[in-house]
């Protein structure tokens, strides 16, 4: 009795650090999101006043935060699309062997492993209007100059390719894994079938592989939906409005204008966006921790 | 054997093949060779594909302009955030792997940190700012790196408790009869056993926090802590033209990744495959 009290107590010893950093850093600052949602605060001037509803009104009708909100669900919806999609090509490309296939993976994986702000830095040289290298192609293909990250109408799209650049690897990586795990008698049974290469993937790879999938898609989604970095070291949300998203819409309302009442509102709009995704997600992982 | 639909390999694998080692390439090929190009040439109207001759200029004004400082706050960073990481969700993935806490606690600690992953960070930086001004941890590297652990925690929690969970408890339980203690149980039976689990956290944890940009830009105010990413944005927006001092600083940024691609790409092939079960 008495040592399976010591035991129990070592548990709770070697639990309470990482617990108690895990609830400093997350559950003090959400129920302070929550608080300060319902302020008229200003950091600079120290201005908090109660403020019922008004923030949450007044930014739902706001033009930017839905431009903002709009442009967030299109990058996230389209590079999550095209990297899973692309992932999965590859994948299908890279299947069985071939001569030189470790050193072709190696590569395919190289943008993964660089920073984010040195593939921003280099894409920004590419997507140059004057002597950029993509308009130069663009050129040479006898094609009209695009403004990558001048024209509003191309600027986000210029974003998710980078994005897309960048993070196609992790789907493929992910989906491989799958793929490899996928007995060989499988697609031998199915070729025995007379099935072709179409019949193949959509009949007997995807319904297989298909909780994987889901799970890059929801993976993707989540990190997508917070883009930063990548708007902030491109186009810092311009031309006029076209790359706004969410996250720098909060950074803008928070630390450019101080206004920590309004950036707590739109957080508090986020998280009721991610909880959705998150019971998805979370789900999903339960389901594959009990197998 | 026969060999199945999907494992032909016809000619136009090749061309797939080439098309896509080519888009992956070309970037990274212009970040080296805009490195190694003079002012002169990087402003040229037809861009040149191969420098007449090796530039190296753009590597030793960077250097001069103290990148070896940033690098190394960039290193402090992300070193220090993945060993404290690491130490912590060590013991805690142990707690939560082998014992079954009262009111179903290893299940609502678990999707709490769940929900932390999930969490755009930038909702939390607002509170974190404050609280972090008021114990002035703000602008310096120590503060960074307790504020990483938003990113690196919940990432190495989940990655341990799996690692954990998929080792058997025989070798603890035999230790155990022989008399071993609690901690001497964890320190020279599991740890040893965990090593290469371990090893794998670390590595995309180190990625994580080498490559994070929100928490650096705002809670790093002076020039000298900055770590890589603010230095690098920071060029963008000071001296726009400057390609290829700015390519130098990614290139050096970049180098110590890519040497050890290899190794990187073996752990962090386990590490995802682990982190998604």
């Amino acid at each position: 009795m008495h040592r399976d009290f010591a035991r129990n107590r070592f548990y709770y010893l070697i639990l309470f650090p990482a617990f108690a950093v895990i609830v400093f850093l997350t559950v003090y600052p959400v129920i302070q999101v929550f608080v300060n949602s319902f302020y008229k605060y200003n950091y600079l001037n120290d201005v908090r006043l109660p403020y019922g509803f008004t923030n949450y009104v007044t930014i739902i009708k706001d033009d930017l935060f839905r431009t903002a909100f709009a442009n967030t669900i299109v990058f996230s919806v389209i590079a999550t699309a095209v990297e899973v999609s692309l992932g999965f090509f590859l994948a299908l490309l890279f299947y069985g062997f071939f001569p030189g296939k470790r050193i072709a993976m190696i590569i395919v994986v190289f943008p993964m492993m660089v920073s984010t702000m040195v593939i921003c830095a280099v894409w920004r040289t590419l997507y140059q209007f004057d002597i950029g290298l993509l308009n130069y192609l663009l050129k040479l293909a006898g094609i009209a100059p695009v403004g990558w990250l001048n024209d509003p109408h191309v600027a986000l799209f210029s974003v998710i390719l980078v994005d897309i650049w960048q993070w196609t690897p992790f789907a493929f990586i992910i989906v491989q894994a799958g793929l490899l795990s996928i007995q060989r008698e499988v697609f031998e049974a199915a070729s025995i079938d007379g099935a072709g290469y179409f019949q193949t993937i959509f009949r007997v790879t995807i319904p297989i592989l298909w909780s994987q999938i889901l799970l890059v898609i929801l993976l993707r989604t989540i990190d997508t939906f917070r883009i930063f970095a990548k708007v902030f070291a491109l186009t810092g949300g311009g031309p006029g409005n076209s790359t706004e998203t969410v996250s720098m819409y909060i950074y803008r309302e928070g630390f450019v204008y101080f206004n920590l009442g309004r950036a707590s509102t739109v957080s508090v709009y986020t998280l009721a966006v991610i909880a959705l995704i998150a019971i998805v997600y979370i789900r999903q992982i339960l389901k594959g921790d009990e197998t | 054997m026969r060999k199945t639909a999907l494992e032909q390999k016809g000619l136009f694998f090749w061309v797939l093949l080439v098309i896509v080692l080519v888009l992956v390439l070309l970037p990274l090929y212009w970040i080296f060779v805009t490195a190694m190009k003079s002012p002169v040439e990087n402003i040229s109207r037809t861009p040149i594909f191969v420098p007449h001759e090796l530039y190296l200029q753009n590597f030793v004004k960077v250097i001069q302009g103290g990148f070896f400082g940033n690098l190394f706050n960039t290193v402090f960073v992300a070193f220090f955030s993945t060993l404290f990481s690491l130490a912590l969700s060590f013991l805690a993935g142990y707690a939560l792997s082998r014992h079954r806490f009262p009111f179903r606690f290893n299940t609502v600690f678990l999707v709490w940190v769940l929900a932390v992953k999930i969490l755009p960070p930038v909702v939390l930086a607002i509170p974190l700012y404050t609280l972090f001004a008021s114990a002035h941890l703000l602008n310096n590297l120590p503060g960074l790196v307790l504020v990483y652990q938003v990113y690196t925690l919940p990432y190495c929690i989940w990655m341990l408790f799996g690692f954990f969970k998929a080792l058997p408890v025989e070798y603890e339980q035999a230790a155990r009869i022989d008399g071993a203690s609690d901690l001497g149980i964890l320190a020279y039976i599991v740890f040893p056993l965990m090593r290469s689990g371990v090893i794998a956290t670390s590595i995309f944890s180190i990625i994580m926090a080498w490559d994070e940009f929100l928490f650096a830009l705002l809670f790093l105010r002076n020039p000298h802590l900055e770590t890589l990413p603010l230095l690098i944005v920071n060029f963008i927006t000071e001296y726009e033209t400057l390609w290829g001092n700015l390519m130098a600083i990614g290139l050096l940024a970049t180098l110590p990744l890519l040497l050890f691609s290899g190794y990187v790409y073996r752990r962090m092939t386990t590490g995802f495959t682990m982190s998604l079960k």
